[in-house]
């Protein structure tokens, strides 16, 4: 009888649901199976919503980024990597718990065939996250930021920005910002100097879901 | 083992009166309604050899008028040559409309179609609906077919021809069926046709009620297989000769096409029409094969793979154009033949606790789509390489796995964002140690660094990978996986550490 209770309680129970109702509230989350960033959104990333994740070189933002997808992924979800930049180090992403098999990589060339890959991705539906990472890139003026937002919307998406600068404006329903970081050397008398990794704070800068201003701290090794 | 029964034997018989004329108009459907003459042979002189409804019933008459005389008689009549490749396409539309049904299947020699309706007619809820299923099936295609069942190939196909469109013979009723259909209806010889004539007789009725060792002994063997054939009795069981395969789609040129979009104009009807051919099996296309047939009588093949099976035409034009935009062909185009390779869309079972994922076949027409946007060698899933240089990446097709069970929760590892192809460095040392480092957007002193470890690799390349690496911290806050070429002492960035 737990387990019926426990159905019924994550399914909703048969007849619950009004017919023709237009579902309204707060979006669904996908948890991002970081505990602290999951405590801190609400219980992850926002489901048919623009988020994004800004810092400047060396942050973390491409590991955070990562391990978001990796929680996608580990759990069953297909995701997709846009990659203009063509950045993505596939073994690292797997060392970082990334599901390759799961992991659509979408290389385009410019900036402005990745906005279109990411609009095909978006209205196609069945991914549960989108990574639009144009970390190194400046904020390009003609990406239709509204009509992303409305096809993630449209298909339940969530869509994630990677960037140095703020991209998408207004659109961003989240907007995390990596912000301070230090970089963590072994040493030690005798021993080999290596990149052990970095430390970096991130913090919520804005949140239309819930309250901003949250930060945490993320510890990242080195894979 | 249960033994089949003869008398409950179905055939069911897909045939086009004028398959000839009605391919060439399924190739071109504006000539429908208009009428219509095929020409074998060049000139004035080129005899008529087929002709539309429309002509013939102006007086245009094939094997009697010439193409010269036919335009006297109609000066509104189109003439067209006859295109066997067309004809030979149809046919195959035509079997591909009885495969989606069964898969026993013959081809006969004139275009008819014959398939066994013995295991099938139950799914269309009998006779009749299997009847109108093929025809319709058939408009599908382009063709307006004429269908009948009947208990064997001699009458079903009689039954197609001389029926409404869509005939039923009930079993036991053949012989009351062919009886009042003339005798021309079997295409008897002249000898033959002559001495049954003068016996009076007229009708397959008249000749079925005959005895059939008097007719032999008098005829021979072709009126004894006359006689069989009147009663409505195979001279053989079905051969199924039709099997499932690449879908080819044939057209030939009137005038040369030396311009991008009548081409198009052209390629839309053939992709269209192969669509609507995958479209009965349910099935996709995974790769695209187009030869053209040049002005210089020379060929021009070109074969295109699509990222996952898809039967979006959309997408199959826009890969087609991208294709002969990029590559154009070097003379003006004689004729097309565009074949398709199908594939099955990969089906999913859906779970109740695990995520949907994308459908298939929308999945399919999106990787399709991105193939034509970023090319099919830039969309993939990420597969790392067996190989001990850094940074090394393949691709492989994406088709997502089933949904595991979620493994416990992970943590945040640094990432490295790979630089290709690794960009020079300007690198100032002392005693081999970088002290400052600039180039490729960065640049400033270092203020951490590890390193160097020997990466050795690919011994048995032209150029080995022979470097050192270092992982450096700059003052502009950046970290930085560099390396000195062992081979050339240059210094290269080929990751940011992230």
């Amino acid at each position: 009888m737990a387990s019926a209770a426990a159905i019924l309680h994550r399914l909703g129970r048969p007849g619950a649901i009004r017919l023709g109702a237009t579902p309204t509230g707060t979006p669904t989350r996908l948890p991002t199976r970081l505990a602290s960033l999951d405590a801190m959104l609400d219980g992850g990333l926002p489901r048919g919503r623009v988020s994004e994740l800004t810092g400047a070189r060396s942050t973390g933002r491409t590991a955070l980024a990562c391990a978001i997808a990796a929680g996608a992924t580990g759990a069953g979800e297909a995701i997709a990597w846009i990659d203009p930049e063509d950045a993505l180090d596939p073994e690292a992403a797997a060392r970082s718990g990334l599901v390759l098999e799961r992991t659509l990589w979408v290389r385009p060339r410019t900036l402005d065939d990745a906005t279109r890959a990411t609009d095909l991705l978006l209205a196609a539906g069945g991914m549960a996250l989108v990574v639009l990472d144009v970390a190194e890139s400046p904020p390009h003026p003609h990406i239709h930021w509204t009509r992303l937002a409305r096809a993630a919307e449209r298909t339940r998406t969530a869509l994630l920005v990677v960037s140095k600068r703020p991209h998408a404006g207004a659109t961003a329903a989240l907007m995390l910002e990596v912000t301070a970081r230090r970089v963590r050397w072994s040493s030690g008398p005798g021993r080999l100097v290596l990149l052990d990794g970095l430390t970096c704070r991130v913090m919520v800068a804005r949140n239309r879901l819930g309250p901003p201003g949250g930060a945490i701290v993320l510890r990242q090794a080195c894979a | 083992m249960s033994k089949r029964d003869p008398h409950l034997a179905r055939i069911a018989c897909l045939l086009v009166p004028d398959l000839a004329v009605a391919a060439v108009v399924r190739a071109d459907p504006d000539l429908a309604g208009r009428p219509l003459a095929l020409t074998e042979g060049r000139g004035p002189h080129a005899s008529v050899v087929a002709v539309s409804a429309e002509a013939r019933a102006r007086g245009v008459r094939p094997g009697r008028h010439s193409a010269a005389q036919a335009r006297m008689i109609l000066a509104d009549l189109v003439l067209r040559p006859r295109d066997v490749a067309a004809e030979r396409t149809a046919t195959l539309a035509l079997a591909d409309v009885a495969a989606s049904c069964t898969e026993r299947v013959e081809i006969a020699a004139d275009g008819a179609v014959l398939l066994d309706a013995d295991g099938c007619r139950s799914l269309f809820g009998g006779d009749a609906g299997l009847a109108t299923a093929l025809a319709a099936r058939s408009e599908r295609v382009g063709l307006a077919a004429r269908a009948a069942v009947a208990a064997t190939a001699t009458t079903a196909r009689l039954a197609a021809l001389h029926g409404d469109g869509c005939t039923v013979v009930p079993a036991g009723t053949e012989l009351g069926f062919l009886a009042p259909l003339p005798l021309a209806c079997l295409a008897p010889d002249d000898a033959t046709a002559g001495t049954l004539a003068r016996w009076g007789v007229r009708r397959l009725g008249d000749l079925a009620r005959l005895p059939e060792a008097e007719v032999a002994t008098r005829l021979g063997p072709s009126g004894a297989a006359l006689l069989r054939a009147a009663r409505g009795l195979d001279a053989r069981p079905l051969l199924p000769n039709h099997t499932r395969r690449e879908i080819e789609e044939s057209l030939s040129l009137d005038h040369s096409i030396d311009t991008l979009e009548p081409l198009l104009f052209v390629l839309r009807g053939l992709v269209e029409r192969a669509i609507d051919r995958l479209g009965l099996a349910g099935i996709g296309c995974v790769r695209l094969h187009l030869g053209l047939r040049l002005d210089d009588r020379s060929r021009d093949e070109r074969t295109l793979a699509l990222a996952a099976p898809t039967r979006d035409p959309k997408t199959l034009l826009t890969l087609l154009r991208l294709d002969v935009e990029g590559r154009p062909p070097r003379a003006a185009i004689d004729g097309l033949t565009l074949t398709v390779v199908p594939q099955a869309i990969r089906p999913t079972q859906l779970g109740l606790f695990v995520p949907a994922g994308p459908a298939p076949e929308q999945l399919a027409t999106t990787l399709a789509r991105l193939g034509v946007l970023c090319g099919t060698d830039r969309v993939g899933h990420p597969v790392a390489v067996d190989t001990h240089v850094p940074g090394a990446a393949a691709l492989a097709p994406f088709v997502p796995p089933a949904p595991a069970p979620a493994p416990a929760a992970a943590d945040c590892r640094l990432m490295v964002r790979t630089v290709r192809p690794p960009k020079p460095l300007e690198v100032f040392s002392t005693r081999d140690q970088p002290i400052y480092v600039r180039g490729h957007g960065m640049a400033g002193r270092v203020v951490g660094a590890a390193g160097p470890w020997r990466v050795t690799a690919e011994w048995w390349r032209e150029r080995p990978c022979r470097r050192d690496y270092y992982d450096l911290e700059l003052t502009d806050g950046g970290v930085y996986r560099c390396f000195r070429d062992l081979g050339t002492g240059r210094w290269y960035v080929d990751g940011v550490y992230d």
